[in-house]
Parts: C-alpha cells; structure tokens; sequence
C-alpha cells in the first residue's frame, strides 16, 4: 500500500481549500481550559470546575504529560443530577436480559468469575474541546481536558451476551447505570450500541481502572467500555444490558448525541443539519502539550516539542509537526505503544535559531489513514473536534 | 484557595457481616458498601431580574452553574434551551415564569437580543 504522507502540497491544497487566512485568524490564548476554579470531588484531585450538580469536572493540562491519566485526575462527566454516591456490592446487580433466550443477574463475582481483560484505552467526551468552537455552541464548556487515558480490566460483553443468547432478529443493545434524573420526567441516560458492534470482542464490563476499582464519580462499581467510541456510550454504574428488537429512540439517542449524516459529521457553521446519525467512533487527534501557547522561548536553546496522538481505534502512524505554521513538517518521534486504543506520547527538538513569533502544529494520522483537518470543522452540538491545533509562541 | 473535601469511605464492619451473614449464593462476595459525600458548591449567578426564578425552577434539576458556563448565546438560543428542559425534561415551568428566565438570561449572559 502507498505510503500517504502529508506535504507541503497538500498542505496548500488543503489550506486554499478552507481559507488559510481565516484559519489563522483566532489563536485561543490556550486550548485548555483555565484552570481558575479548581474544586476537590471524593476520591478526585484537583479538576477544573464546569458544574457541581451533576459533576462534570475537567483535567488540568499538566496531568498530559503523563502516558497514563491517575485514577483521581480523569475527567467526570454525568447527565443527570441524581447520581449513585453509594453502592452495596452485596446487593449491586447488572439485569442482562430483554431479546434474549435467557435473563439473569450478575453480581461483581460473577464478573470476576469472567476471563478478565486488560488493554489501555483513550476515554474521551463527545463535547472535549467544544469551547474551541467558532461559532461558539451551548453545551458543556470544554477545553481539551475531557479526555485520559486509562488501563480498563473487566469481563468481555459478548461472553456475557453468549450467556444470555442474543436472539436473531436483535438490532441493538440498551445500557442504563444507577444515575437518574431528579424529575421522573427527566429522560434517564440509556444508550444503546449496535448489536454488531455490542458483540465486538474489545468491548468490556470494566470493574477496574489503573488496577484499582473505578472511582464512584467515573462509574463504581462498573461501567460499559467501548475502545475507539466516544464515551457517551461508557454507560457507568451499570445496572442494565437489555437487547432490543427496535432501536432506542429515546432523548439521549435522538435528538441528543447525533451527528450530521456525511464522511465528515460536519455542516457550514451556524447551519442546521438534514439528516443525523447517532455519534460513534471517535476521529484521529494530537495535541501539543508543552510548550503551552503563550510561552516565551530563549533563541538558540533547545527545546523539545511534545504531546499526545490517538485514534478510534487504529492507533498511530506518524505525527508531524510544523514550527511555521504549516510550511514544513517534521516526523516527531512516538513514545511508548501501549497498543491501538492507547494514546501515544510524541516529540521533538527544536532549537529556534531567529526571535520572533512562531505558530506550533501538529498532525496525527492513523494507522489507516485518517488524519486531521486544518481548521475546525463544524457541528451544531461541538462534537468530534480535531483539527490541527495551533500554539503560539515567542522567540526571545 | 477554597477547598472543601468531603470524602468518606464506609467499609464493611465485623458488625455489619454479622448482621448480614452471608448466604452460601453470596459467598465470597465482595462485602463493601463503598460511599462518598458530594460537595456542595453554591452557584455564582448575575443580580436581575428573574434570578429568583432561576433558583427555585431551574435549580430543581441542575446547578445554575450550567448558565454562566455558557458562551453569550442570542435570545432565541435562551428561548431554544429553556423550551428544550420543559419540553424534553418535564421542567414545571409556566409560558410566564419561561418568559422572565428566558429575559433574565439573555438579559444577563446573553448577546441582549
């Protein structure tokens, strides 16, 4: 197969083709999120506050440096404001049932008395980076910290689902967890997944997270891990598997958490989309975690340019990255590969030779191709972004 | 800098196994009931009019915190939300009491048209 690698050609194509002077026009000062209000959560460090009640809490930048994100540092998103703060395992169940031969419960032993898997994967909101958004969107204001990456251990979903036995004319299975809206008309957080993808073997019931139980706010005692999906659909504190014959239709399946119905789940800004699909696996990304935008550099010293590159689920080929904005690329060189649904830690030296201002990027591309646009492409609920991020610097 | 923590893990107790002995279904079961206490953090809403109503309706469900998170959004963006938690979510909020919050939002945290 051709090796696709990103020129300066394309670059320039790519460039004309979406504007470069507007795509240059707003650098955000930083694209994570200000890390003024710090609150502590139970069992949580330090997370940058986006609202208490229900908790969702953002991971300070630092914390990206690191290959693995600690238990107390990911992020905690939930939906609704009835949450589970506590959990009996002695009485804690997961009802597996519904379009099946058979329906039974499973307690945290039967888990355990499963195959345990383990594999690190990137766990990552919908909305991370919605904030970023040009135009702006209503939702949970992210910076890019609604992402980690974390080594998950649990039982397989199809080996619960074999025992179960799914029956033929099953089109999707449903996931519901112990949180709940305060109102019993607030729509509960069911999701649903198709039964094809459901029945993949990398999806599992995980019980650990870093070889520790799950933190409550990140869903103890289990919760739904899907690899290289968003994780909308890592229903936490699972309480239901349930197989349906139609599909859900519930708020959360539609109209939230839907995309627009092309390659690129994108639309022209401040437009409404015809037809949508619910959102699924998630598109390549890299970050530049150091230096930050803003920093001031000594000419003529060394300084190595760093930070993160994941996929849905195809792991990383190559990253790039650009000091001039895009003129020449440079292959930075990749960490440790702790495999396909892991991120990947890269760098590279440079030595900056001339003062002045310099515009960073850096550009992914899996291990199948898929990269990452030069500007943001856009969706009325700020999901999936992933273009090529820009860090400006000075050269002094 | 303010931090509250509240943190308490409630481990199985010899008394609490005695109470509850384990049935030959349970046996070896984890016997942990794993508990946390949740912060309360109050909410940092703008003075207006309307900010009553935000507090005792809007606050039923969530933190008013969702508000000033938020980008300035145009009045119909405000109308689109508010109609969005009656519609969607149930909220028992009337066309009248809808119409102040929708004013005091944009009023406050919106573009002001």
């Amino acid at each position: 197969m051709k090796r696709r690698t990103f020129s300066r050609r394309d670059f320039l194509k790519t460039a004309s083709s979406l504007g470069l002077v507007t795509a240059f026009g707003g650098i955000p000062a930083d694209l994570f999120a200000m890390e003024g209000r710090l609150v502590r959560f139970p069992e949580k460090t330090d997370l940058i506050l986006l609202t208490s009640r229900p908790p969702q809490l953002e991971t300070p930048k630092h914390f990206f440096k690191e290959l693995i994100t600690p238990n107390e540092a990911l992020f905690v998103r939930w939906h609704n404001a009835n949450i589970p703060t506590s959990v009996d395992l002695r009485t804690w169940r997961i009802k597996v049932g519904g379009n099946t031969d058979r329906s039974f419960e499973l307690s945290m032993d039967d888990l355990k008395g499963l195959p345990k898997v383990t594999y690190t994967a990137v766990i990552q909101c919908a909305g991370n980076g919605r904030s970023l958004f040009e135009p702006r969107v209503a939702g949970g204001q992210w910076g890019n910290g609604a992402m980690g990456n974390v080594t998950w251990s649990g039982a397989r979903l199809k080996d619960v689902l074999a025992r179960a036995g799914v029956k033929g004319d099953s089109v999707e299975v449903a996931f519901n967890g112990l949180d709940s809206g305060v109102l019993p008309s607030v729509p509960d957080l069911v999701k649903a997944l198709p039964v094809d993808k459901a029945l993949e073997e990398d999806l599992i019931i995980a019980y650990e997270m870093n070889g520790k139980p799950l933190t409550m706010l990140n869903g103890f005692p289990a919760r739904l891990v899907v690899p290289g999906w968003y994780a909308s659909y890592w229903v936490k504190a699972l309480s239901d598997i349930t197989v349906l014959s139609k599909p859900l239709a519930t708020f959360w399946m539609d109209p939230a958490y839907r995309i627009p119905a092309n390659p690129c789940a994108c639309i022209p800004p401040g437009t409404k989309p015809g037809k949508t699909v619910p959102i699924n696996r998630m598109d390549t990304r890299s970050l530049i975690i150091e230096p930050s935008a803003g920093n001031t550099l000594p000419a003529g010293k060394e300084v190595i340019i760093s930070g993160l590159a994941f996929s849905g689920g195809y792991g990383i080929r190559d990253v790039v990255v650009s000091v001039d904005g895009g003129k020449v690329w440079r292959e930075a060189k990749l960490g440790k590969d702790l495999g396909k649904y892991s991120w990947i830690q890269w760098s590279l030296p440079w030595r900056p030779s001339k003062k002045g201002k310099y515009t960073l990027m850096a550009r992914a591309t899996d291990s199948i191709g898929e990269s990452q646009p030069l500007d943001s492409l856009w969706n009325p609920a700020g999901y999936m972004r992933n273009n090529i991020e820009k860090v400006a610097v000075t050269v002094r | 800098m303010k931090k509250i923590i509240v943190f308490t893990i409630l481990a199985a107790t010899a008394t609490l196994l005695a109470q509850h002995p384990a049935s030959p279904a349970h046996a070896g079961e984890t016997d942990t009931v794993h508990s946390i206490t949740l912060p309360e953090i109050p909410p940092t809403l703008k003075d207006g009019p309307g900010k009553d109503k935000v507090i005792t309706l809007c606050a039923i469900c969530h933190t008013p915190d969702y508000i000033p998170m938020q980008p300035r959004l145009p009045a119909k963006t405000w109308d689109a939300e508010v109609h969005k938690m009656i519609k969607a979510f149930g909220a028992p909020i009337n066309e009248e009491d809808a119409k102040v919050i929708i004013n005091y939002l944009t009023t406050e945290y919106g573009t002001g048209k």
